[in-house]
């Protein structure tokens, strides 16, 4: 059948459609890297990160920023959203943070010219009216007011004293947490941790990674960064990441991977067994696929490899993992368990994998 | 790919094959089956179809090759993606297939094909050279048979001595018609076991019939001294008395030995001593009364036989003392002899000696003497003789008549050798005959290289050719029976001898070192003992051991015990 692609399906292909996709491709290669160009003039290191976060930006999710403070989390997605021709806003989430001052609330606006004082209602929008949303330390706030993030992360929409008010695409939220064990933290719950596209660890700065930070910080302030990706630019890529072809197998191999995290799945690792309380959903397959599709976008290829889920299985799956009693007690770690899951669940069928690495 | 793939599956599977064909070849050469060996090659090339089928079973599909091809060319899966894209127009999936084949136009063949050795096929000339190896080599020696059990060995002999003899049973008289029967089986068993004998038969399963057909005539003779007739033979003994006349008698009879006594019988009948016959006829009578008293029955009804027999004995020897006294003037100085030897001791071998003496005599009486002789059997007739002669008064007529004829004095031989005949009671000749069907079977074992158990009489003195021989002799009990060792000749002859003293006075045996003749050895187990050739282990010795000698049961009565506690000893004592 490979023999007839070769021989009858070619000449059949249209390869104008083709060329054309080509060349989005290209365009936005092209386009990633100069982004990622922008974001280095602001951004020392951090090139994983920058890298995941674009992933998230591509497949339209959200991506939750985990590291300790000081390590540029927030300068990131200013810088990103500096470049990006979208409207910016930032929730600062404290203790005493309100969902409605998120989301925003109706205001009585009293009319001065008019008799008897009248008065009316107008919508008085919070941060949450943004394309690039930072929820800066977005475990500060209590859960009530991090739930308020719920409606507008999934189905991009507030509702607001009974009316529904969509949001402007693209909608991108871009959080930032301390690690969950630093004081005065309260940890989101797992539907709203599975809201996120990704989870991002933010690595401490290499030591000549710092050493450029602390001459580009104190030293002369440097200007804005350039913008590189208009809206219809950003649209026109996250529509690219969704035309990525995906195989049958690779598509099977993501199930695999997610089904495995159960501990009660049959293809279990004993360590999923013994460490995991609950395993990753559907949401989390699906976004293992989209982040795939990212990873293979900005890598110029029209197709998902296994290769591309298996750089996507950590950050994806790391947050949508809850350690049972004897993982914590064990200190046992979600990436661990993603490693194991990497190592155990096959992606080709076991004689096919037999020969390919037979010499 | 496939081909090769098949291939590779059909040398993995030959060389399993293979490998079975060598053990299968070694174990054939182990078990000498040589010219199978060759066969065991096949196994490769079962196993090579094997391998190739089950290739073809496993065939990979269209998808699997996909992520082969991708794997081995790094493709990151864009065959697989673009074999999954079918007819679709989407331009990603356009560009995939674009893409796969250009990935497909610039692969190197020689990469993606499957490998068709892997580095176990490199020992596949290691069976095939097994296999051929013991092909080559020749067959292991057959392994020496295991060594036959003890007595597995078969046994052929037309003829075993000894057997015949135990056939010999079926000639003899029982004391009843069921041991009439009982003696005809055992005959018929020896004849049989003869002939199985004669076709092959294991060592040890005819030892065991021969000690089986031994039990059975063990089982036959009269037990005098068993449970049932001791006190019967004691009492009976005690009718004996202490008369040195019947000593002798009493003695055989407290050893339980029928024959001897039968013999001691038949010499107290031939003695002239009237007073001597007249004593042992009386304690005959008397010990059959007391024997029958006891409860002795089969002692008693023995004893009766013997009084009976005893009388006619009598008889006969006062006939053939009349004759001899009748011709004592033609007797050579040798049948007067024995005519004097004949009257005091009673010897059946001079009562033979005498008759051939007699024969002589009349033979060379002149008329005149054969009519003196018939004169005085007339007178002897005339003076009332006793009836219970073997000769009637009228028959002595006749025969007086008779003797001036020729055919009156053949008459008179013939009539002499019947007198002379020893004549034996019926439990006599039966327990003859029984002890010699004893021997015979001993003799049978010892045939077949076993060495018999010693039984009641096997091996003793008391062959009924020389009945009173080695009785006195005792110890020798295994010696031929001879003529030498009788205690019994009162010859004439110089029978002083010159025994020189032995210088061991403190040598005495305390102990009572006399062997009666066919007692028990110590320590033997007689009947089904497992010690016995041919014997298993399980069965129950019941043989004679429950027995004592007659010494021992009269001990306590010749022992030096008060009267009065006598009687609570013995019965303390009593088996």
């Amino acid at each position: 059948m490979l023999r007839e692609l070769v021989d009858t399906q070619a000449p059949m292909t249209d390869t104008t459609i083709a060329s054309t996709f080509e060349a989005r491709l290209a365009l936005a290669r092209d386009t990633s890297v100069r982004l990622k160009r922008a974001i280095a003039q602001v951004i020392v290191g951090q090139d994983t990160v920058v890298e995941q976060v674009l992933w998230g930006l591509l497949a339209s999710g959200h991506v939750l920023l985990e590291g300790n403070p000081g390590l540029g989390k927030t300068l990131l997605v200013r810088t990103l959203s500096s470049c990006l021709d979208l409207r910016f806003s930032r929730i600062q989430f404290t203790p005493d943070l309100m969902p409605s001052d998120v989301t925003g609330t109706n205001v009585l606006v009293l009319d001065a010219g008019a008799a008897g004082r009248a008065g009316r209602f107008e919508l008085h929008k919070g941060p949450i009216f943004g394309q690039v949303v930072l929820a800066d330390e977005i475990n500060r706030a209590t859960p009530k007011t991090q739930s308020a993030l719920l409606e507008a992360m999934q189905e991009h929409a507030v509702t607001i004293a009974g009316t529904r008010h969509t949001l402007e695409e693209p909608f991108f939220v871009l959080a930032t947490e301390n690690p969950i064990e630093m004081e005065g933290t309260y940890p989101l719950p797992e539907a709203q941790l599975d809201r996120f596209l990704l989870k991002v660890a933010v690595p401490s700065p290499s030591e000549d990674e710092l050493t450029e930070i602390l001459a580009r910080t104190t030293g002369k302030p440097t200007g804005e960064p350039e913008r590189v990706l208009s809206l219809a630019d950003v649209r026109g890529l996250q529509t690219l990441c969704r035309e990525v072809a995906v195989a049958e197998p690779v598509l099977r191999y993501a199930a695999r991977l997610v089904g495995a995290s159960a501990p009660g799945a049959a293809q279990a690792p004993p360590l999923v067994r013994r460490a995991v309380r609950y395993g990753a959903g559907v949401r989390g397959a699906q976004s293992l696929i989209l982040a795939a599709k990212a990873v293979a976008l900005l890598e110029g290829r029209a197709h998902v490899a296994f290769a591309d889920l298996q750089r996507t299985a950590a950050p994806v799956l790391r947050h949508r993992i809850l350690l049972s009693f004897e993982g914590e007690a064990d200190a046992v770690t979600s990436d661990e368990i993603v490693r194991e899951l990497l190592a155990c669940v096959p992606t080709r069928p076991e004689a096919v994998e037999r020969a390919a690495q037979a010499v | 790919m496939h081909r090769r793939r098949a291939l590779r599956q059909a040398l993995t599977g030959g060389g399993f094959g293979l490998s079975l064909g060598a053990l299968a070849a070694f174990a054939l050469w182990t078990s000498r089956l040589g010219e199978l060996r060759p066969f065991a090659a096949a196994l490769g090339a079962l196993g090579a179809a094997g391998g190739a089928l089950w290739a073809g079973r496993r065939r990979w599909s269209e998808r699997d090759v996909a992520l082969y091809l991708d794997a081995r060319l790094g493709s990151a899966e864009t065959l697989t993606t673009a074999l999954g894209a079918g007819a679709a127009e989407e331009p990603a999936l356009a560009l995939v297939v674009e893409r796969a084949v250009g990935v497909l136009g610039s692969a190197d063949p020689a990469r993606v094909k499957p490998p068709l050795w892997s580095r176990w096929h490199a020992a596949l000339p290691i069976p095939a050279g097994v296999i051929v190896l013991v092909c080559w080599l020749p067959l292991p020696a057959a392994p020496t048979p295991p060594p036959l059990a003890p007595g597995a060995e078969l046994v052929r002999m037309g003829d075993l001595q000894g057997l015949r003899r135990i056939e010999a049973l079926a000639r003899l008289h029982g004391q009843n018609p069921e041991q009439d029967a009982r003696l005809q089986k055992l005959a018929e068993q020896a004849r049989s076991l003869r002939e199985r004998l004669a076709k092959g038969l294991e060592r040890r399963e005819a030892l065991s019939e021969i000690a089986k057909l031994r039990d059975g005539i063990a089982a036959e003779r009269l037990k005098l001294a068993d449970q049932q007739n001791r006190s019967g033979l004691d009492a009976a003994l005690r009718a004996f008395g202490s008369q040195q006349a019947l000593k002798d008698a009493a003695r055989a009879l407290s050893n339980g030995d029928l024959t001897a006594f039968d013999d001691e019988m038949q010499k107290l009948a031939n003695r002239a001593e009237s007073s001597d016959r007249q004593m042992a006829k009386e304690a005959l009578a008397e010990a059959a009364r007391e024997a029958r008293a006891k409860g002795a029955k089969t002692l008693a009804e023995a004893l009766e036989a013997e009084r009976r027999l005893f009388e006619r004995r009598q008889a006969h020897a006062d006939a053939l003392r009349e004759l001899a006294d009748g011709v004592t003037g033609n007797l050579s100085p040798e049948a007067r002899q024995d005519l004097n030897e004949f009257r005091s001791s009673g010897d059946p071998k001079a009562a033979a000696r005498l008759e051939e003496g007699l024969e002589r005599a009349l033979e060379g009486l002149s008329p005149e003497e054969r009519k003196r002789l018939a004169e005085r059997l007339e007178q002897r007739v005339a003076g009332g003789a006793d009836d219970a002669s073997p000769m009637s008064r009228r028959e002595i007529e006749e025969l007086a008549k008779k003797l001036a004829s020729e055919q009156g004095i053949q008459g008179l031989k013939e009539e002499l050798k019947e007198l002379a005949k020893p004549e034996s009671s019926d439990d006599a000749e039966r327990e003859q005959g029984l002890g010699d069907a004893d021997r015979g079977g001993s003799a049978a074992e010892r045939g077949l290289g076993a060495i018999p158990m010693p039984m009641s009489e096997d091996g003793s003195a008391s062959d009924r050719s020389d009945k009173s021989n080695a009785q006195k002799s005792g110890g020798d009990a295994a010696a031929p029976p001879s003529d030498a060792g009788s205690g019994h000749d009162r010859g004439a002859g110089e029978h002083r001898g010159s025994t020189p003293e032995i210088a061991g006075r403190e040598l005495r045996a305390k102990a009572d070192a006399h062997v009666a003749p066919g007692a028990l050895m110590h320590g033997a187990t007689l009947g089904r003992a497992p010690a016995r050739a041919g014997e298993t282990a399980n069965q129950l010795g019941t043989g004679t051991l429950g027995s004592s000698r007659q010494t021992e049961i009269g001990a306590v009565d010749h022992a030096d015990i008060p009267e009065e506690y006598r009687e609570q000893v013995g019965r303390y004592f009593e088996p």
